[in-house]
Parts: structure tokens; sequence; C-alpha cells
């Protein structure tokens, strides 16, 4: 195998060369980015617990539930421990600030989120005073929040009837073991929530958005879903209990057809970019006839003149897929850090994109190496050297 | 200065035609996928702009920017409706505006799945409030005081029991679907029933909106001044047409960014191969370019001509990527509304706007692949052209 002419044809344009290694970059660039992106959305669906279900309202998920439905769902065989869980819809500052708060029972959080472990601060702490949250280390570092803080909070959901802020005092700092918690979220009690309802210290909706459920050892999560359900069914809120999975991919659902969308579009790209590699390798190989000609006539076989021509297409297609996840990798970090400010956690270019992404570039540059090659191993000589391409 | 015929450019195109369509190919499917995505933003930006009318006025509660979150008591929305000079009164001499509860309920779609569907809790001015932008399909309209809804004709064929005869349940009390009805904007994907019944029906006591035609020469700006620290009822004012617009604007830029980002990461990629075929189509042609050179033809008409070349590879690849994009145009899709969470259903719009973006872009494209090697086809010295090649 002649390296050193496949090197010297692949440099006999350098520009063209370079152009078509450039193309397939950003082709397998996007399509590692697509890929993660799509991943990122689905993320939540998949690291969610199989051993947790979600009670919710099954009229709509703007309906709370009443909070002694608590100790009737508790009742239920199968349930081993619930935990009521409040989406609280407030900003600190700016609303653009975006970040979770979720009102529970802080007592029960971490025995329902095992993946919440506390690295700063103490949960007991958390715990003990009603005033108090967790966060995320991310949130935390966001905002240069540390444990002892009291974070200011509006309630554009639960504002105050004296129109002050919230104010919550940072318990714990904790760090996110699984991609179904992110790492930017606050955690407070929801009895501080309900007794500021109560005492009229605040205006809001009543009652609880949805309470999680753990399951005993053993007990069989449908059964238990069916029973939970039927418990409620004539009133005075139905409710509707499903996994924690189920109850995330009602949120990525609603994003409709974008997903797929995202992945019709690298598919779209992909076409565009074997086009053009396709498009090389046809020109590369009209003008290297004369001197394949030239070759064969000095008895060089039709297997090297067909693996001259496949080498260069499979190695320009591959250098140019390697690059291009390298380059997918690179971004990697800061895009995970940009999105998960808008609660998507799990952007990651996985090594089975990466894979994906060089496995396709491969394959461009194996069909589009593969009409030249095999032209030039039926190349006759006599033709060949007559040709002034 | 004489030209080069464009004759002699057609026919080039012509002559190297797998070359030139590729290239054009590729050009296309990033022009289809960037009009893809803008028609997507089109049809949704369409069907909230094109139903709203600038003499109906929106009144939300202060500091809401929906009717999901805006709350109104009964007695509120009495005082705005009777008190209001501003509203048109109808040939009896009642003030043609209305007090409208909102909800996003869960249904079942016909195709598996969960989505939120808008009900809609109407008093019975609000059919002649809305009457421009409603038409009865089939059946009738709710009676009022009964357990009736009429549908969207977006519903029907997507959403679980939403055909004429059949019963859906709102929590726990049945209502009876009486008619079907099409509008041109969101109306066309909401529930609509009598506001009392729907509200006993979903414990919900507070009404979300008012909204009433205005009579001639009275202004939504003066009545919003009027009523934003008003004593009884403060509300936020705004025109029907604002209020629509401003439901799109998440969304809209969502699909912009997502537009841009793609058109410009694959429009580098169609660059490069448009660079590439202009490359190889000009060297292919040194011999002919050194003879228009030696018959007298100055380097900036052959410049004028290669560019004009690439120009047409552009515009050509433009219309093969509408073309592409074509059949898109009318297909039904359903996306969230992420103001109020719930599913609109529209078609993508292949409007002018869409159109001409596309065109503009692929233009763009040719222009910038076809500059420099039209530039380097312009410089060459008639006398080593001749010899080359």
């Amino acid at each position: 195998m002649p390296w050193l002419l496949l090197f010297r044809n692949l440099f006999a344009h350098p520009v063209r060369s370079l152009l078509t290694l450039g193309s397939i970059v950003v082709a397998v660039f996007l399509i590692c980015f697509l890929r993660a992106m799509v991943g990122a959305l689905e993320a939540g669906v998949e690291a969610s617990s199989q051993r947790r279900l979600i009670v919710q309202s099954a009229v709509s998920l703007f309906v709370n539930l009443p909070t002694s439905y608590q100790t009737k769902i508790e009742a239920v065989p199968g349930v081993d421990s619930s935990m009521k869980m409040q989406w609280f819809g407030g900003y600190y500052q700016d609303p653009s600030n975006f970040f979770a708060q979720f009102g529970v029972d802080a007592e029960r959080l971490l025995r329902a989120y095992p993946e919440i472990e506390i690295v700063e601060g103490s949960a007991l702490d958390f715990e003990a005073r009603r005033s108090s949250c967790i966060i995320g280390e991310q949130l935390a570092a966001d905002f240069g929040w540390s444990v002892g803080d009291s974070i200011p909070m509006v309630g554009a959901l639960y504002p105050r009837a004296d129109g002050s802020t919230w104010n919550f005092e940072v318990a714990g700092i904790y760090r996110a073991l699984s991609n179904n918690v992110d790492d930017r979220t606050m955690w407070f009690h929801f009895e501080y929530l309900e007794r500021s309802l109560e005492t009229g210290g605040a205006l809001g909706p009543g009652g609880v958005g949805v309470f999680v459920l753990h399951l005993a050892p053993g007990a069989d999560a449908t059964g238990v879903m069916a029973r939970v359900d039927a418990l409620f069914e004539n009133g005075p809120q139905r409710v509707q209990t499903t996994t924690e999975s189920e109850f995330q991919r009602q949120f990525v659902t609603m994003l409709g057809s974008v997903p797929t969308l995202l992945s019709s579009i690298g598919g779209g790209v992909l076409f565009a970019i074997a086009l053009a590699t396709f498009n090389t390798m046809l020109m590369a190989s009209r003008e290297r006839t004369h001197s394949i000609g030239i070759l064969k006539a000095l008895g060089f076989t039709h297997r090297t003149a067909f693996a001259l021509l496949m080498g260069e297409s499979l190695l320009l297609c591959g250098l140019g897929g390697a690059i291009g996840v390298a380059v997918a990798l690179a971004i990697d970090g800061p895009v995970r850090g940009f999105l998960m400010s808008y609660g998507f956690t799990a952007f990651e270019v996985a090594p089975s994109t990466a894979a994906l992404g060089l496995g396709l570039a491969l394959s461009v540059g194996l069909l589009a190496g593969l009409a030249p090659a095999i032209g030039a191993a039926r190349l006759r000589v006599v033709e060949a050297l007559r040709f002034e391409g | 200065m004489h030209l080069v015929p464009f004759s002699y450019n057609l026919r080039s195109l012509f002559v190297r035609r797998s070359s030139t369509l590729l290239t054009i190919v590729g050009i296309g499917a990033t022009v289809a996928v960037l009009s893809g995505v803008l028609s997507l933003q089109q049809g949704f930006k369409t069907l909230f702009t094109s139903s709203g009318r600038e003499d109906v006025a929106v009144f939300l509660r202060p500091g809401s920017t929906n009717e999901g979150d805006s709350v109104f008591t009964l007695e509120g929305t009495e005082i705005l409706i009777k008190s209001l000079p501003e509203f048109a009164l109808d040939e009896r001499g009642r003030p043609l505006a209305a007090a409208e509860r909102y909800l996003a309920v869960r249904r079942q779609k016909l195709d598996g799945g969960e989505t939120n569907v808008p009900i809609r809790g109407v008093q019975p001015m609000s059919y002649a409030v809305h009457a421009e932008l409603l038409e009865l399909v089939d059946g009738r309209w709710p009676a009022p005081g009964a357990d009736e809804v009429i549908a969207g004709s977006a519903l029907t064929g997507r959403i679980v029991n939403t055909a004429i005869g059949d019963v859906i349940t709102l929590n726990t009390t049945p209502f009876r679907v009486v008619g079907e009805m099409r509008s041109e904007g969101p109306f066309n994907s909401e529930l609509w029933g009598d506001a009392e019944r729907i509200g006993v029906a979903l414990e919900r006591p507070l009404y979300n909106r008012v909204v009433g035609i205005l009579r001639e020469g009275a202004s939504v700006a003066e009545l919003a001044r009027r009523l934003e620290d008003d004593k009884r009822v403060p509300a936020k004012v705004v025109s029907e047409l604002d209020y629509l617009s401003g439901q799109t604007e998440a969304l809209s830029i969502v699909l912009l960014f997502l537009g841009s980002f793609l058109a410009s990461i694959m429009g580098v990629a169609a660059v490069f191969t448009g660079t590439n075929t202009m490359l190889a189509s000009i060297s292919a042609r040194s011999h002919e370019i050194g003879i228009m050179r030696a018959m007298g033809f100055r380097p900036f008409p052959v410049f004028l001509a290669f560019l004009s070349e690439a120009l047409l590879l552009g515009l050509l690849g433009g219309a093969v990527g509408i073309a592409m994009a074509l059949p898109l145009n009318g297909v039904k899709t359903g996306t969230t509304n992420f103001q109020t969470f719930t599913e609109v259903a529209f078609a993508f719009k292949l409007t002018p706007t869409v159109l001409a973006t596309a065109v503009t872009f692929a233009v763009v494209l040719g222009l910038l692949g076809g500059a420099w090697p039209a530039w380097r086809a312009a410089r060459m010295r008639p006398a080593e052209a001749l010899r080359r090649g």
C-alpha cells in the first residue's frame, strides 16, 4: 500500500481537502450536539426511580390536592411513606433568575430522595428550623450563597400579604447523585408555606401539588397506583398516580414534536454532508484517472488502485469525524452549565454519541469512496492514459 | 467593458451536471431545514396573531401575563362589566363584555398519551364578544346553565371523547359534547361550556379574565391607565391582539434561535461545498479562462461571470430547498404554549417572509462560496492559464 502516495493525493488540493474536512467536522459536531440535546430533554425521565410514585390531581396540572389526603394515602397497603411537594414559583430579585423551589415535608425529604447528599451544613439543622432551606451546589455557586445566609425570595405565586419577601435561611448545601434531581433547586418546609397561608401572612392556592410516595419493599407499583386512584374515584378531587418517570414524561411530551424534529434535522445534515463528500471524491477520482493509468502501467494492481481512492476518502472522513467529535466534547461542559440554568440537568456528549458520530463519518467515507475506487480498479490502462481530465 | 455572456456559465453548469446537482442539493438541504423551522414559528405565531382584535379589551389581574395566572372574584368581574362606560352595547343595551374561567385540564390523546387541553367557562355574552372569531361547524352551542360543552375542531380527531354526542368527565361531573366550532385562532383547540357549571365541576370559585368589545372611540391604553391603580378592581388591560401576540413570544424566541443556530452551522458546510465545486469547475476550465483573457475580456468581467455562476447555484439550491420544505406547508402539528401549559394545534406555514428569508440565505451561501474561486479565476494570467490543463 503506497501510503506516501495516498497522503500526496490528499494534499494535492489542500484547499479542497480542507474544505471537505471542514464540512465533515461541522456535520459530525452538529449530529453529536443534537443527540446530546435530545438526551438532555429526556434525561429526567430515564434517571427516575421506579420505586417512587407521584400522586397528582387527575383533573389538571394547576389543581392542588387537599393535604388531608396524606394520611389516607399512607394507609394504602404497599406505601412505605409519603411526602408533600409544592412548586413555589418564586424568584430571587429578578424573574430571570430562574431556579426551582419546592416546599416539602422536610424530615422526609432525604428518605424520599436518597439522591440528595448534604455536603455542607446539616440535615438535622434543616429539619429543626421551619424557615430554613437546603440548596443545590450549583445554585450556591451561581449566587454565591453559603450556609447561614438568608435568601430573600419574591413569591410570585404566593405573594406575602404585606408585600415583603419570603426569607429562607440556608441550612445545608446538597449535591445531586443522579440526573433526575438537579443541582439548582431550593427545598424548604411546606409547613412554613402552609402556616403563612393559614395565618393570612401570604396569599395563594391552598392544598398541595403532589405527594411523592415511596413503595414498601416488595410492593407492586401497579397495584399501589390502582389502589390510590380508587381511593378518591368519587371525589372530592380525583387523583392520578404514576411512576416518577411517567410524571417527568408529561413535561417532555409537552415539547411535542421537538425531539423528533431535532433528530430529523440530524438526518438532513448527514444527507447534505454525504452529498458534499461524494462530490469531492468524484472530483478527486476524475483528476486521478491519468495518474492511476500510469500506476497501473507500472505494474500496480487493481487492488492498490482501489485502496488508494478508498483510503483517501476514509482518511478524510475519519479525520473530520474525529475533529467533530473532539469539538463536541470540548463544548460539552460549557453547554451543560448553560442549560442547567434552564433546568435541563443532563446535556452530555456520551461515549455512544461520540462513537455514533465517528461511525457515521466513516460510513460516509466508505460510501463516497466506493464508486471512485471501483472505477479506479476497473480502469483500463490505455483508456486512462488517453484521458486528459 | 465587455461582459462574458451568461449562456457560457449556464452551459458549464450543465456540462458538469453531477457536481452541480450535488452542490444544489447540499444548499437545498440547508435551506430546507431553515424554512422548516421558520415555518413552524410562523404557523404558531399566525395562529395567535391572526385572530386578535384591536378593539377587544382583555382584563387580567395586575402582574399576570396570561389568563391561567389571572384571577378575579365574581363581584370584581361584575363591577368591571357593569360600570365601565367604554364597552359597546348590544341591541338590548347590555354591555358586550363577559367574564371567563380558564383551566388546562388533562385529557387523553386518541393516539395515546396525555395532554393539557384548555377549557373555557363562558357566559352567554362571550359568544357575542367573540362572534367574529367563531363559526359553528356542527351541532349547537351549549345551553346556559347546562352540563354541556362545545369542542374546537382541532380537538375532534385528536383528543378522546370530543366528538358530538360523547361525554367527557371534569373531575367527577359528566358534560355532554353538543357541538363543534371552528376558529382561526387558539379557540380552535379549546373546550367551551357554561362558566357557572364548569366552575362548580372544577371547584374553581374565581374567574380568570374579563373580555369585552370597546365602543368606537374608546381606547385600550386610556382604560389601562385608569384601571392600573383602581381602588375597587385593579386590572391590567391589554388589547386582544397584544394579549395573543404576548403568548407566542417565548416559543418564537426558542424557534428563531434554533433556526438560526442550525442554519448558520449548516450554512458553513454548504459554503465549503460551494467553494469546492466552484474551485474544481474553475480549475478544469483554466484553459478556457486563458482563452477568454487572451480574447480581451478584462479580469472584472471574468470575476462577475464566475460569481454569477455561483449565484445561480445558490438560487437553484434555494429553489430546491423550498421545494423540499413545501410539503410541510399546511401539515398540522401540536405544541405547548408554555405561557399556559396548554397544547395548541396549528399548521406549518411557509409564509412570504419564510420564502424571502430562504431565498436570501441561499443566495448569500452561493455568493460566499463563489467569491474566492471567482477572484482566483479573474487573477489568472492568460499565458499561464493557456499552458495549463
